[in-house]
């Protein structure tokens, strides 16, 4: 069994929604019955023939090659599998997902893990702007699961994200962890302005103090071990992953906010 | 049955059905370690009257915690589901919430049946409000901030149907012989994994029978084997034996126990007759009690 494969042979002018493309929907189809499919491109049907070159016959291995950021919703709802993309991912990667894991070896649009609920999601660049954040109008984001990006990030990371993980081993943009409601952002580089913006629970784990510094309404609560660091950098080890082998550390600067809210998340600065 | 000149009875060690946990309690070092796991498995000798029947089982050394700090594993024994979690809950509130650096984690995972009892579940609302809460690999654990800093405990604590009251008897010449092998017993049973001796130093001086003259009590004194009534009851005991102690031991399944008498047994029987040993028996209630049964005979055979 290999890889079932899907080669893009023109780079789409329109953005093509390809959340059919999951273990879980093609289910036992046949390699004939997947190219008969039609994906909804533009304003248009086309299909899936049209669009990929298909290859392989292991549905739970999953892989899209010279991939661009025209691919939209890729791992739409999975629960299963997993799938890799060799170039970038559109818009919605990974959204609804439950299960699984999803490789990408290149960036991502917007909305990477977008209420994402389980599996793992690896990023081999640098992702756009509300990673595991919730839908526009929606309020709640990511509520499990791991997001690793070995590049930088957009703007408002983690914006309404519940539960779940997201380490960043490069820096996160602007309003990073913006009306964050509970999990953890970890992040090995930098970190742009309005750091945990209207933030109400959850963690910012940060391995160098902010450039942009601290907004005024996060208070500095001191310097501390904390018990639970060691357990999750323990959970790190086995991610592939700048965070495996990060100098586990917990000593550090804790800073209670967004005070104009509730005041319950905390940004957390190593020391 | 003869072993180095002690008689082994043809009898039974009856034992019950049982719920227990493994709980892990870490600290700074292994000393304030021990004292919050002495006070969370304290005054937990016997069902009867403590609500469950809990003892230290070994000490762990930093790479074996989940924390990484030096750490004591306890095993909790009750009669019934219920009854564990609400003996873990005030146990774990009282005794290791309170002392000073400690976490206190989960020492046994879930079981096919999928049994979970809290663990800290209950002990965030300690936190007021200031509680956190994180799931790392699955597992989710409480922060609840305490004035020495933090105290970090996993939520819940699987749990096991378990056997408990699995014991053996041993008469000897005198106090100090009896209690002399029950010390060598004990210090063997010590060094296996998943049994503990809830009593004060693993021995009970104590044995019951199952009912009373009085009404009011449902277990009273083992006169059969009490030395000084041996010309007013119809006593067990042959003329030389002039004091018996019991081991009881609680464990995680039948095979575990079986293991811990038999370890027990050889190391009272290496003392041997020459050290005033002379029997081996077990408390047997002719099957009342229970449904475990273990014959001593077929375990040292």
């Amino acid at each position: 069994m290999s890889a079932f494969t899907f080669t893009l042979k023109n780079p789409p002018a329109q953005r093509v929604d390809c959340s059919p493309l999951t273990a879980d929907k093609l289910g036992d189809k046949s390699a004939a019955d997947i190219a008969a499919l039609t994906l909804v491109v533009g304003n248009q049907k086309v299909r899936v023939d049209a669009l990929f070159e298909l290859s392989g016959d292991d549905l739970a291995e999953i892989r899209f090659e010279k991939a661009t950021d025209k691919l939209d919703h890729i791992g739409h709802g999975m629960s299963t599998g997993t799938i890799t993309i060799n170039g970038d991912a559109g818009a919605y990667l990974g959204q609804f997902m439950s299960g699984g894991s999803i490789t990408v070896n290149g960036n991502t649009h917007i909305y990477t893990a977008c209420e994402m609920k389980g599996g793992e999601i690896k990023v081999d660049g640098n992702a756009g702007d509300f990673v595991g954040a919730a839908r526009i109008g929606y309020k709640n984001g990511m509520t499990g699961g791991t997001v690793i990006i070995t590049g930088n990030t957009g703007a408002r990371t983690g914006d309404h994200m519940r539960r779940g993980m997201i380490l960043i081993e490069g820096d996160a943009g602007d309003y990073c962890g913006s009306r964050m409601v509970s999990g953890t952002i970890a992040v090995l580089g930098q970190v742009g302005k309005h750091l945990g913006y209207a933030m109400k629970r959850g963690t910012l784990l940060l391995q160098q103090p902010p450039a942009h510094g601290l907004a005024g309404n996060f208070n500095d609560c001191g310097s501390h071990t904390l018990a639970f660091l060691p357990l999750m950098f323990a959970s790190f080890k086995k991610l592939d992953s700048e965070f495996a082998r990060v100098e586990p550390f917990s000593r550090v600067q804790r800073y209670a906010g967004d005070l104009a809210g509730i005041g319950m998340g905390e940004i957390l600065v190593k020391i | 049955m003869i072993i180095n000149g002690v008689t082994i009875d043809e009898t039974f060690a009856e034992a019950f059905p049982m719920r227990g946990t493994r709980v892990i309690i870490t600290a700074q070092n292994l000393t304030w370690a021990m004292n919050s796991a002495q006070a969370f498995t304290g005054f937990a000798t016997s069902v009867i009257a403590c609500g469950c029947e809990a003892a230290i089982e070994r000490t762990l050394e930093p790479s074996e915690t989940p924390d990484g700090r030096p750490g004591v594993a306890c095993l909790i024994f009750a009669m019934g589901g219920k009854g564990l979690a609400k003996q873990v809950e005030t146990r774990a509130g009282q005794c290791v919430l309170t002392s000073p650096t400690s976490a206190l984690f989960s020492g046994l995972e879930m079981d096919e049946e999928g049994k979970e009892i809290a663990l800290g579940k209950n002990l965030r609302f300690f936190g007021d409000g200031y509680q956190i809460s994180k799931v790392i690999d699955g597992k989710r654990y409480w922060r609840i901030p305490v004035m020495d800093g933090e105290f970090l405990t996993e939520e819940n604590t699987g749990m096991r149907a378990a056997v408990g009251g699995g014991n053996f008897l041993i008469l000897a010449e005198s106090q100090p012989q009896a209690l002399a092998a029950c010390e060598a017993a004990v210090t063997a049973m010590k060094k296996l994994p998943n049994v503990i001796m809830p009593f004060p130093g693993g021995v009970v001086r104590s044995g019951s029978k199952v009912g009373s003259k009085y009404k009011a009590l449902n277990a009273s004194t083992n006169d059969a084997f009490c030395p000084t009534l041996k010309g007013q009851t119809k006593s067990e005991l042959s003329a030389e034996v002039e004091s018996v102690m019991e081991i009881v031991i609680d464990g995680l399944t039948e095979e575990d126990i079986n293991k811990a008498m038999r370890a027990g047994i050889e190391a009272a029987c290496e003392l041997g007759a020459e050290n005033g040993i002379r029997r081996i028996s077990a408390g047997n209630y002719g099957g009342k009690l229970g449904p475990f049964h273990f014959h001593l005979q077929e375990i040292m055979a």
